[in-house]
């Protein structure tokens, strides 16, 4: 019943959307009725999602994708998050989120009520678009030809909480550049004003400040999930999410700049059009197999070929419009050697080779292997020596960015700046010095505090402290760079001073790890409610009262017949001491202990970014 | 000059679609990688007989004969659904030797899944720690190899096998 009601409601809001593209072209609207009919779709679309995940909930296998993908023994949150956690949901969790965007963007003000109905429209064919993608190739709503009692389960690695919110938020920010783009096609069809900038800040700081914690949710995942005691592997996934990701902090960066010069809005509306395009293209290259990791869950060529199309169909039929419709007169921008618009330029054209170079090496195996029939992976190494070293004159420029000049060459206090970087030069390289010297870990360090040191001489040199709302608005590039400056650090000491241990132990063996003694307790293993879960537990730090127990070990999944590793992780402010346990062999059970220090400061970076974000979209 | 800036996007476009839609198109599957493995040599193993430990089969004892070598466990459902194929290949094929590795399994569990499911291998081999699998770079199970008379792997398929490959794949080579 409720996969009938998912399925009309998906189909009836299509046929609204379409009804809307259509009708522009024969007859208008009322501001009302257009409205109105925007926003049911909206809810239609939303209820067709709530009534599979209703589905999911009551674990009803009459549905093929609920009796595919759910088994009634898992907890009620996984069987929510089962929803999306397949290929036919996550599609129309796509769409939903799409509409939801169609929805709030609908009560706009403060805008030209024909600009706000052609977005409106572009948001309408894209819904059209991936609307039909699902009901033609990827239904959710199909019955299930067979009477089952039992469903088939979810992917075990999928069954975290953190991954259960992963995607939506993800594609919060995926997703939530299709408004940026329509915005900005509907600009360059429009070309009146320069009131939609505004408004596509506002959206694409949205979509940002979202796709960034949907990228730090997976590789938070990753991280404690996959035990492989890393946090960025540099898959293919993660690129197809960095590359917008990377795309969208140039665009939110000119957008911060625009004071209406022409050669900007040119590359504010490329960068949308980009944006989107490279959400598309990531979607296209999980959603058809061609990339198999965890996100891909099944490989149809059919499906494939649909989404290439959509693809090939938004980003030609952008690019397309850019260049028929280029904002035409052009006056001149104001480049001086070293003021803020010429650092703004520097750092998008870095951001935008960084782009590139990832997009290179993702589809260079796909181009390998049509040309060569040779299968080849590019992995870490690769983007570890093109796309950080193409970072670093950005994170350098970035540090002093915020207090250029518009109109002159002039450092306000230039001596003050150059005196604390040769001081903190000398104090990282001491610090190096002592602990084992590493290049990248001197470069890494020294640019994190740089970046933490002089956005704070800025704050606090070139406003006065009041603790307003208002200040917070003004010093919140600052505070947005401080947070880069703590990720910086964070990358640099959990990749380059990583420290590997390996034991063979008996239960009730001690062992030392970074000085402190470490006790063995014992394997233990219980029944969960859908997995079984075989524990190694160990007491760090024995000798002290307050000694910390920590956990690590595998679930077996007997529905789907799979096993997952559970690292244990004790935080501390300052490191991660991460547990692995391995195979037993010969009675004796194999342990790896990594030491990774100062991960939290990648997530506390991470959350800082988004709270500017947040902070930015509340400016006007 | 600036036209051509413009144009780079719809370019790059084409050149993306194009290689995506051929490397579709060509009906590559992510489950049947190009194996590094293809028209080598059968890599060399030695394992014991899951009915009789003293028995033994080493790589030598394959050469010269066409050998179709079958990873898998009892615990692995997809397994399952390919087993009665290997009866239809045993048929059809009296010729070709039936080499199964039972992968990281208890000797119980193989040997009840075999009698259940019946037995269609001239030699059951195992593989309790995997080391088998790794020489061969098994993926996941189930996957199938076939190897002519000369001890090179001529074919490799990862996951079930099913009527439409046998037939399209295999047999042609057989």
């Amino acid at each position: 019943m409720s996969s009938l009601v998912g399925f009309l409601s998906l189909v009836f809001a299509i046929g609204i959307n379409f009804y809307l593209f259509i009708s522009r072209y024969i007859f208008k609207f009322q501001k009302q009725k257009f409205n109105l009919l925007i926003r049911f779709s909206s809810l239609l679309t939303l209820l067709s999602f709530f009534s599979l995940m209703y589905a999911y909930v009551i674990s009803d296998f009459s549905n093929y994708n609920v009796f595919q993908n759910s088994h009634s023994n898992k907890p009620l949150i996984y069987k929510i998050s089962g929803t999306w956690g397949n290929h036919e949901g996550s599609m129309l969790l796509w769409l939903s989120i799409l509409s939801i965007f169609s929805f709030f963007f609908s009560f706009t003000k403060n805008i030209d009520e024909s600009f706000r109905r052609l977005t409106l429209i572009i948001q309408s064919l894209l819904h059209i678009l991936f609307g039909l993608f699902i009901v033609f190739t990827s239904n959710p709503f199909l019955v299930n030809s067979i009477l089952v009692d039992e469903g088939l389960g979810l992917n075990p690695i999928l069954q975290d909480p953190g991954l259960a919110i992963h995607p939506p938020i993800l594609y919060g920010g995926y997703v939530g550049y299709s408004i940026v783009f329509s915005i900005a096609i509907a600009g360059l069809f429009q070309n009146t004003d320069d009131e939609w900038l505004y408004v596509a800040k506002k959206w694409s700081l949205i979509s940002w400040t979202f796709l960034t914690g949907g990228i730090a949710l997976g590789s938070y995942w990753a991280y404690y999930e996959l035990g492989w005691g890393g946090w960025w592997f540099w898959d293919p996934v993660e690129n197809i999410s960095l590359m917008p990701w990377i795309a969208g902090l140039a665009l939110v960066h000119s957008l911060m700049m625009v004071r209406g010069e022409q050669a900007i809005k040119k590359w504010i509306v490329f960068l949308s059009i980009l944006c989107f395009s490279l959400s598309v293209f990531g979607t296209f290259l999980v959603r058809s197999g061609i990339l198999t990791s965890v996100h891909s869950f099944a490989a149809d060529a059919s499906r494939g070929i649909f989404i290439l199309l959509i693809f090939f169909i938004v980003t030609g039929f952008g690019f397309l419009v850019f260049l028929l419709k280029e904002p035409k007169k052009s006056n001149a921008l104001n480049l001086l050697f070293i003021n803020k618009v010429s650092a703004l330029v520097i750092n998008n054209i870095l951001m935008i080779i960084a782009t590139l170079t990832i997009l290179l090496g993702t589809i260079y195996p796909i181009i390998i292997e049509v040309l060569y029939n040779k299968r080849i992976s590019v992995g870490g190494p690769y983007f570890n020596a093109t796309v950080i070293p193409i970072m670093i004159p950005g994170f350098l420029l970035m540090s002093i960015a915020p207090i250029l000049s518009w109109q002159t060459n002039k450092i306000q206090s230039s001596k003050k700046y150059v005196l604390s970087f040769i001081i903190l030069s000398i104090l990282v390289l001491i610090q190096s010095y002592f602990l084992d010297f590493n290049t990248w870990g001197f470069v890494g360090l020294l640019l994190g505090f740089w970046i933490i040191l002089a956005s704070t001489i800025a704050i606090f040199s070139s406003y006065k402290i009041k603790f307003t709302i208002k200040f917070f608005q003004i010093i919140n590039p600052h505070i947005a760079h401080i947070g880069v400056g703590i990720a910086i650090i964070g990358i640099t000491c959990s990749s380059v001073f990583q420290n590997e241990l390996d034991f063979n132990l008996n239960e009730g063996d001690k062992f030392n790890v970074n000085g402190k003694t470490v006790l063995f307790e014992e394997i233990e293993t219980t029944n969960q409610i859908n997995f079984q879960a075989l524990r190694g537990k160990f007491l760090f730090d024995v000798e002290k009262n307050q000694s910390k127990k920590i956990e690590a070990g595998k679930n077996y999944y007997p529905v789907s017949k799979m096993i997952t590793s559970e690292a244990g992780i004790l935080h501390q402010w300052n490191k991660d001491i991460y547990f692995i346990l391995g195979d037993q062999k010969n009675n004796e059970w194999f342990v790896k202990v990594l030491i990774n220090p100062f991960v939290s400061f990648i997530w506390l970076g991470v959350i800082i970014m988004m709270y500017s974000g947040l902070v930015a979209v509340s400016k006007r | 000059m600036s036209r051509i800036f413009i144009l780079t996007p719809l370019i790059v476009l084409f050149i993306i679609c194009i290689f995506s839609l051929v490397y579709l198109l060509s009906g590559k599957d992510p489950n049947k990688p190009p194996s590094a493995l293809l028209n080598k040599d059968v890599p060399i193993f030695e394992s014991i007989s899951l009915y009789n430990s003293k028995e033994i089969i080493k790589t030598n004892d394959i050469k010269n004969k066409k050998t179709l070598i079958n990873f898998f466990a009892s615990w692995c459902s997809p397994c399952k659904i390919e087993h009665p194929l290997f009866f239809e290949i045993r048929k059809k094929y009296p010729e070709l030797y039936l080499l199964g590795f039972n992968h990281k399994d208890p000797t119980s569990d193989a040997k009840k899944y075999l009698e259940d499911d019946g037995n269609p291998y001239d030699f059951v081999g195992v593989d309790a720690d995997g080391l088998i699998a790794l020489e061969f770079g098994v993926f996941g199970l189930p996957e199938t190899y076939l190897i002519n008379e000369n001890g090179k792997i001529i074919f490799k398929f990862m996951g079930p096998i099913t009527e439409d490959i046998l037939e399209n794949e295999i047999e042609p080579l057989l």
